[in-house]
């Protein structure tokens, strides 16, 4: 099997073969194809990991992080709509799994459009409470969708996949998929920082200085359901949320500027990646014990959160201690 | 009028009170405008009404003949403190530097022009030494004067401030009611909703005398004293209110319970 | 093929269906009366970070309990409360520590707690997926509730928390009647804040706990938003609101069920994966969601549709007043033609004008023309009073501007009370002209 160059190595050594193979990949003289499958979990990872820090941030900063978790929610009804479609379209053979671009696109154009429009509606029209709008839009689309699932791939348990995903059947051609999504992410960040900054800091501003706030947020969120969509693949629909969240709330204990934010998000996140999939397989390998390689990337991103924490200049457990021990340094002398 | 800005017929619900009703205004450029009223008396609603930050139920506003969205110029508004997230990773020079966003249009980057304008505009608000600092360092009146420098980066024709003086340095004040008759002098007409009576004299040219209707507008000399005080702070608008508040329930359809 | 149809009663005497039923509507109906007080404290997103919080707590739980192995078995269901209790807590302290020592944003918090809780949720769970499948297959089942599985013992255990769910809230019910609404107030009648607080914590990660096993982790957060929802609907107190949100929790909780098996019945012959029926728990929370929007729109008093009647009412009103006015102006008779012209009104609306005027005694047809009867004539004249009363009370109380008080007199006219026009009359002194000079009718009240 393809894993023999990482099976049983010295924790340290991986990242040794990691950048010696991507070295080679960069210099052409080894194809996509060739890849193990660490490798594309990498790789996918760490570009899912800088779209997922662009758009996290500005969905913390809008407080619209939860609409994240809705999304992720009712992303499985677009999904399930896109595959009916496809499957009418194309005929019966067209398999339950296969994500291509036109099922990316049609699904995250569906889901983030039911959603916002759904809620807007319980928020605006029937006058319901913020939050309560957003809870009973994504729980009843996901309900619907659970039920759309089963009915229409026969199978019941089918859930389980898609929450988590299955980072082990990653595939050369997913990679694509997140490489467009990166591109996508930073191309709009680029073309629109100011008005993003603008409508996330002071949407009255914006609205003065003649920016739609709305079209933005619509924006964000079109932005936010493709990319988990394009992740569920990879750590499915659910731990999207960690990688959206976790290494922007990393990066903001660290700086006070926002584009060192995104640029510091990005860089824990892909260490995240490298270190959460060299430790699962050292422990596969070496320990003998399965483990899910999202998972682990999940909890090595907590783990340098709190890293992040202690040293934090700001909030920083380390930064609190010895401020306080100057201080009383400082009594002591009066 | 060409030269004035026209408030016609506006009557405001906001948050399923009635809170503004029936204001009619002409206001001349270059006024330094003072508006006044007890508390929830709409004061602000006027001025976020009138820049379209809250929709009317009826009315007009016009700037200088022209209404809101066809104004060229900009027009600034600085809000009430509160509302800004403190926290927000983003620099003293950058909060500035937003004020050049709505003169560059959409995805144009700011350049080395907008960014030379917003250290001088730093320079005249004494704040050049805190360009780098993240926002919640900043004492009150120093946040005062940032978002006041933002807007001046707005190179705006129209200003209106929300409660500008409470909760800052008195020398902070005094500098910038020294900058806002110098702007008036340079032709820029400004609103303030200002809560201490004893300075109105002082400081306005004009004032707006509000308790949900406009109790009267015109030169402080004209409208600053006794009789229309005891209008606008007496209790006489409370059957206006009750009216006022079954009018909004008939429109909505609530259901009255008696 | 409908013969198949399984009869209603069977869902509360046949224990094949009717354990599931009853310990879904229990469990409803605990969630419900929770997911009230997350309503009115406007956190109705935090059922769902704690629902996710319980998953690493049950996994941990199941894979300590693994290494004791022997007799684990027996009180598996225990350790899944237990874990889900504590991942529940720990969840429920995690954020509020984020929220108050670190200043995040509630949202973010929400968010935080969330993915971690899934982080290491998913984490454990794949351990324990190699090391016990069977546990890891129970273990799943959390994420969508599996309510067909459920045992006699379960009807029992979810029996006595909801009942330990209602004594907490009617015990801490006047407490937080006050505290709710009015945190300051409460303080200062020296109600224990804190020990609410405390409670209303605790009462939060049972429901949870409570509502795992019949709609699972994922939809979890809608039952505790869905019922009170509709409840907000027809309450006018805290306590109607748990009453409704109660009743249509246990509904929804039944509804799920019977659902799900008739569904299964039915649908046995395309779907043979189905024969144990829809999934249960998206059905529970699919018709507690339809019960939550038809109260939104119907509903009497806040309603979308029974407000877009009244506001119809309302302009009717108006416009029938305002003809009686035109008729008391011109002195008693006015032609159709008139009528229609003045007011844009097709034949066929002039036509229902006039019948339903005439019915209710206001006017009478004297050839082609209207003309007031005396029931009419008073109450025409009593549009004009308020009229002009109003118009006094503008420009002579308020001292507003002349050409203004006409438009505004136009409108309230149409609104104002018997009690506003008594305080009127009253407060401008029973006035007898208008700005415009002319004669206030009717009786003013004497002074």
């Amino acid at each position: 099997m393809s894993n023999h160059s990482y099976w049983g190595v010295e924790f340290f050594s991986f990242f040794k073969i990691f950048f010696h193979q991507m070295f080679l990949l960069l210099t052409g003289k080894a194809s996509l194809g060739s890849l193990t499958s660490d490798e594309i979990q990498i790789l996918m990872l760490a570009m899912l990991g800088i779209s997922c820090a662009i758009v996290g941030s500005f969905l913390i900063l809008k407080r619209m992080a939860m609409v994240a978790n809705s999304l992720s929610h009712t992303v499985l009804v677009g999904i399930v709509v896109a595959l009916v479609v496809m499957r009418a379209l194309l005929g019966d053979s067209y398999s339950a799994f296969h994500v291509d671009m036109k099922v990316l696109f049609i699904a995250s154009l569906l889901s983030s459009l039911l959603t916002a429009y759904l809620t807007d509606f319980l928020y605006r029209v029937l006058r319901l409470q913020k939050d309560a709008s957003t809870g009973l839009v994504f729980t009843t689309l996901f309900a619907v969708g659970i039920i759309l699932v089963t009915l229409f791939t026969k199978n019941a348990h089918i859930g389980a996949e898609v929450i988590m995903g299955n980072i082990d059947m990653l595939h050369s051609d997913d990679l694509k998929m997140g490489f467009y999504l990166l591109v996508m992410n930073l191309s709009l960040l680029l073309l629109f920082f100011k008005e993003y900054l603008i409508t996330s800091f002071d949407p009255q501003f914006g609205k003065l200085s003649r920016f739609s706030n709305r079209f933005f947020t619509y924006l964000l969120l079109f932005q936010t359901s493709a990319t988990v969509i394009g992740a569920f693949r990879a750590v499915g629909v659910v731990l999207v949320l960690a990688l959206l969240v976790l290494p922007v709330l990393t990066a903001r204990l660290l700086t006070h500027r926002l584009y060192k934010m995104i640029i510091l998000a990005s860089a824990v996140s892909l260490l995240s990646a490298l270190v959460g999939v060299a430790l699962a397989r050292h422990i596969l390998s070496v320990y003998n014990i399965a483990l899910s390689t999202g998972g682990v990337v999940v909890m090595t991103q907590f783990g340098f959160w709190g890293i992040a924490l202690i040293f934090s200049p700001s909030k920083g457990a380390l930064t609190r201690l010895l401020t306080r021990r100057r201080l009383k340094a400082k009594l002591a002398t009066c | 009028m060409e030269d004035e800005i026209t408030v016609r017929s506006l009557t405001v619900n906001y948050d399923k009170k009635p809170v503004l009703w029936d204001i009619n205004l002409d206001i001349p450029r270059g006024s330094l405008v003072g508006i006044i009223g007890p508390n929830g008396a709409g004061k602000s609603t006027l001025m976020k009404a009138m820049i379209g930050l809250l929709p009317p139920l009826s009315g007009e506003v016009r700037f200088f003949g022209k209404s809101f969205a066809s104004h060229r110029k900009e027009i600034a508004y600085i809000a009430q403190k509160n509302a800004i997230d403190w926290d927000f990773p983003i620099t003293v020079f950058e909060v500035i530097l937003m004020g050049a966003y709505g003169r560059l249009g959409l995805c144009k980057r700011a350049g080395k022009k907008e960014k030379e304008e917003a250290l001088q505009v730093l320079e005249k608000i004494g704040m050049r030494e805190l360009a780098d600092r993240q926002i919640s360092s900043l004492s009150g009146g120093q946040q005062q004067r940032l978002f006041v420098g933002r807007a001046l980066l707005q190179d705006a024709d129209v200003f209106f401030l929300d409660e500008p003086f409470v909760g800052i340095d008195m020398a902070t004040e005094k500098f910038l009611i020294e900058m806002f008759k110098e702007l008036t002098r340079k032709g820029k007409t400004i609103f303030v909703v200002h809560h201490d009576l004893n300075t109105v004299e002082a400081y306005f040219d004009w004032v707006i005398l509000l308790n949900m209707r406009l109790v009267s507008s015109g030169p402080t000399a004209n409208v600053f004293h006794g009789v229309n005080l005891m209008h606008a702070y007496g209790q006489k608008g409370q059957i206006l209110e009750e009216a006022l508040e079954m009018t909004r329930m008939k429109r909505e359809g609530a259901l009255h319970d008696v | 093929m409908m013969s198949d149809i399984i009869p209603f009663s069977e869902f509360f005497t046949n224990p094949i269906f009717s354990i599931a039923t009853i310990a879904c509507m229990l469990m409803c109906f605990a969630s419900s009366l929770i997911g009230v007080i997350t309503f009115v404290s406007r956190r109705s997103l935090i059922g769902e970070t704690l629902a996710h919080a319980t998953y690493p707590g049950v996994a941990l739980a199941l894979t300590i309990g693994g290494l004791f192995a022997k007799n684990f078995e027996a009180v598996f269901p225990l350790a899944i409360l237990v874990g889900a209790f504590v991942g529940g807590f720990i969840g429920l302290k995690a954020m509020l520590y984020l929220e108050e020592k670190l200043s995040i944003n509630s949202d973010t918090a929400l968010c935080f707690v969330l993915s971690v809780s899934l982080g290491l949720g998913v984490l454990l769970a794949s351990r324990l997926q190699f090391s016990n499948p069977v546990w890891y297959q129970k273990l799943q089942m959390l994420l969508y509730g599996q309510a067909a599985t459920m045992l006699f013992y379960h009807v029992i255990l979810y029996a006595v928390l909801s009942l330990l769910v209602v004594f907490a809230i009617v015990f801490l019910f006047p407490g937080m009647k006050i505290s709710y609404f009015d945190p300051d107030f409460a303080s200062r009648m020296g109600v224990s804040q804190k020990w609410i607080g405390y409670t209303t914590k605790i009462l939060f990660v049972l429901a949870v706990v409570i509502g795992l096993r019949s709609t699972g982790v994922v939809l979890l957060s809608g039952m505790l938003i869905a019922p009170a929802v509709a409840a907000r609907q027809f309450s006018k107190t805290l306590k109607e609101m748990f009453v409704w949100s109660a009743i249509f929790g246990t509904v929804s909780g039944f509804l799920g069920n019977y659902l799900s098996v008739q569904a299964g019945v039915l649908l046995r012959e395309s779907y043979p994966s189905l024969k144990a029926g829809l999934p249960t728990g998206p059905l529970i929370l699919i018709v507690a969601a339809f019960i939550a929007f038809i109260s939104l729109l119907l509903s009497r008093e806040r309603g979308f549709i029974p407000r877009l009647y009244r506001i119809y009412k309302f302009q009717r009103k108006c416009l029938l007043e305002n003809i009686l006015k035109e008729l008391y102006k011109k002195e008693g008779s006015l032609s159709l033609k008139k009528v229609r012209k003045l007011y844009h009104l097709s034949r066929l609306k002039a036509y229902l004008l006039v019948w339903m005027l005439e019915r209710q005694g206001i006017w009478q047809k004297k050839g082609r023309s209207l003309e007031l009867t005396e029931k009419g004539y008073k109450k025409a004249e009593r549009v004009v009073r308020l009229h002009r009363l109003w118009e006094v009370y503008l420009f002579d109380y308020l001292g507003i501007d002349a050409a203004n008080v006409h438009q505004s007199a136009e409108e309230m006219e149409h609104i104002l009370t018997p009690e506003l026009e008594k305080e009127l009359t009253r407060l401008l002194r029973n006035p007898k002209r208008d700005p415009h000079n002319q004669i206030i009718p009717g009786e003013g009240v004497t002074v």
